[in-house]
């Protein structure tokens, strides 16, 4: 550290070693001392920018209560289920055997946030499986408006919605950086929501596999590497929810496990990478869909799986998704269950209590 | 009613997009009416697909052997000018009702097709020329019948297609292993920019080879992963229909054995949308069983000399209906 004209220097070990305090007191002894703690300031700096700042737990509590807010699903029972909706700074993966209705509960939302919160929703689509004239029903069943001015409401909710068609990983982890620089340079327009519909398909062709012979992507990759892109397309889209404020929403499928039973596809790694894991099961031949949540960071399952399922139903037809099954009183049914039970979560006590009052 | 011809444009005016080929849903939207729909002749069918097959998807479509070979004809290429293909229908054994598609997707845009070209793919080594050539007759006499009705006052348009043009706008592909079959596909991009006009690619059972050859399942689900990313870029690029044809094998869960669709559950995920065929009865019907935007339904249809028809009790009352619009 040249920023002395007495030959004096703090080596970089000491600056390194002690505190912040020990090296102002260093600095005191020494007849140049402002300057000197100026430069230590200004070299501290630097560092700080190359790594992730230090939070203790009260910066954290700040930063979840008053930054990270709660996104609507635009169905009562999804919401109810998940305490508010989705949280923004988590990653939430819908697991579910073909035509349970990932998409739809995606296309649900998306246009849910879209309407509600000021900000963009982007879309990222594997399968072609976007569709705006389904974006269109559900945002003119969400609004309640006379006809000439529920048009423009959909138009300007549906240009708040981007859909990029993505077909390989390296595409969207390409479209993700930039994506992040975009986020971190301009403050600009915020983005809500991004989905992934479906990340699974992106990933089954390079995971595993023992090496060359494969498609021309694990040519390229390896072995080992279609595992590495799966994990750090997983710690990217979480860093983006954590660090931009939004919430993340994959889409996976299931293959099967022992016993002819099914089990989530990308195997155990990917299995502890989403913070929300929530599962989507359809009777055949019927329109009624269930979903459980599989993994969540504070939620009882318990508390909240009473009866077994929740249900919500797909209204594929010409409505959004809505709210069926036995009449729920809400309000009734939590006290019912706040005074028979001890939570365990404690901050989900205190969400539960807000949300009954 | 334009078709768009030009791969993905780059979006100018979208202030999120930052990256070529992003769209908002509303620019989606307003493309999404210029797009035109195959029709599949039936009109039920018709219906429940939204009027056709649409292009830049991916549809699978499967059933038991036999299901719908004899022709339900061309009798509604007057009725399809719904012109939605709604058509995927996985048909395993119905080779007319693959043969139709190709032939269907070459009506010219005046009658309601997209007068375009179409790509085939025989891994099983079925296609049988005659039968194509008949439907291509029966189409063609359908398309001078709807001249007649609907242009009494003007002097008939002078009906250019011949049934041997028609034959001759199918590019068609034998294929006989696996690895021509990935090549195949691979070799697909080029061709399509190529040929421009090239607007449907039917796979005649993309799932045979894949059924014996493969030892390895985990290699098997890599590459028809791969295969069916490839098909998706292909449709959205391009913007052609891909309709997949699957077969279907037996299925042991919760105790009891039923038929589903072959290649697995990780291939379920690789179609945007799926048509299953079967027997009702003594009527063939079609359901849909996935879809982004099409609520499950399901209608009978019939295959006559012509091809694929409805069932023949509504075909007469449909067709006045039309002839009086």
């Amino acid at each position: 550290m040249a920023n002395t004209q007495r030959n004096f220097m703090v080596p970089i070990e000491d600056l390194l070693i002690h505190d912040l305090y020990v090296l102002v007191a260093l600095a005191e002894q020494q007849s140049d001392s402002e300057r000197l703690k100026q430069g230590i300031t200004q070299v501290l700096s630097i560092i700080d920018g190359q790594h992730q700042p230090w939070l203790n737990g009260m910066d954290l509590l700040e930063d979840a209560q008053q930054s990270k807010h709660l996104l609507s699903t635009g169905c009562e029972r999804i919401d109810f289920l998940l305490q508010g909706g989705l949280r923004e700074g988590h990653l939430t993966e819908l697991v579910g055997p073909s035509s349970s209705g990932k998409t739809q509960v995606c296309l649900q939302v998306a246009s849910n946030v879209a309407k509600e919160y000021s900000g963009s929703v982007v879309f990222f689509d594997t399968g072609n499986s976007f569709s705006p004239k389904r974006i269109e029903q559900i945002v003119g069943q969400l609004s309640d408006h006379s006809d000439i001015e529920s048009n423009k409401l959909i138009e300007q909710v549906m240009n708040n919605i981007v859909c990029h068609p993505v077909f390989d990983i390296f595409t969207l982890l390409d479209v993700l950086h930039q994506l992040e620089s975009k986020l971190r340079s301009q403050g600009g327009s915020k983005v809500r929501l991004l989905i992934v519909d479906s990340i699974s398909s992106l990933i089954t062709p390079i995971l595993g596999g023992s090496g060359a012979q494969d498609t021309d992507l694990l040519v390229l990759c390896g072995e080992s590497a279609g595992h590495a892109l799966m994990i750090s397309a997983g710690f990217l889209l979480k860093e983006l929810a954590r660090r931009h404020n939004l919430s993340a929403v994959v889409t996976n499928h299931m293959v099967s496990g022992e016993g002819g039973t099914l089990k989530p596809a990308l195997g155990e790694s990917w299995k502890s990478m989403p913070h929300v894991r929530l599962h989507l099961f359809r009777d055949s031949k019927s329109s009624i869909c269930n979903m459980s949540i599989l993994r969540h960071p504070y939620i009882n399952l318990q508390l909240i799986i009473e009866d077994g399922w929740l249900t919500f139903e797909i209204e594929r037809k010409y409505k959004i998704l809505s709210s069926r099954g036995p009449p729920m009183d809400t309000k009734s049914k939590l006290e019912y269950r706040l005074k028979h039970w001890q939570p365990v979560a404690s901050v989900g006590n205190n969400y539960l209590e807000q949300y009954a009052n | 009613m334009t078709v768009l011809d030009t791969p993905l444009k780059p979006n100018i005016n979208c202030q999120n997009s930052f990256h070529v080929g992003a769209q908002t849903a509303w620019e989606m939207l307003r493309e999404e009416d210029m797009l035109t729909r195959i029709t599949t002749s039936c009109a039920d069918l018709d219906n429940i697909l939204g009027g056709g097959i649409s292009c830049k998807e991916v549809t699978e479509i499967g059933g038991v052997p036999g299901i719908g070979k004899t022709q339900l004809g061309y009798v509604f290429a007057i009725l399809g000018f719904c012109i939605n293909l709604e058509l995927l229908l996985l048909l395993r054994g119905n080779k007319n009702y693959r043969i139709q598609l190709a032939v269907n997707v070459q009506i010219p845009a005046h009658y309601g097709g997209l007068g375009g070209k179409a790509i085939y793919i025989d891994t099983e080594g079925s296609f049988m020329v005659e039968r194509a050539m008949q439907i291509a007759e029966a189409c063609v006499k359908d398309m001078l019948e709807y001249d007649g009705l609907l242009r009494k006052d003007s002097q008939a348009r002078q009906l250019k297609m011949q049934p041997k043009e028609l034959l001759g706008n199918i590019f068609y592909f034998r294929i006989c292993s696996y690895t021509e079959q990935i090549a195949m596909i691979n070799f697909l991009e080029k061709f399509v920019s190529e040929h421009k006009d090239v607007k449907v690619v039917i796979i005649d059972s993309i799932t045979l080879h894949f059924r014996q050859d493969f030892d390895d399942m985990a290699l098997r689900t890599r590459v028809l992963s791969g295969m069916a990313l490839k098909l998706m870029k292909l449709a959205k690029t391009f913007s052609l229909a891909v309709v997949l044809l699957n077969q279907v094998t037996t299925k042991y869960s919760e105790g009891s054995f039923h038929l589903s669709l072959a290649l697995g559950d990780s291939w379920s995920h690789a179609c945007t949308n799926r048509v299953i065929l079967y027997w009702n009865g003594n009527e063939r019907c079609a359901y849909i069983d996935k879809s982004p935007s099409l609520p499950s339904a399901s209608a009978p249809y019939s295959v006559t000399a012509k091809g694929i028809r409805s069932l023949a009790s509504n075909s007469k009352r449909l067709k006045m209906m039309q002839a009086l619009d």
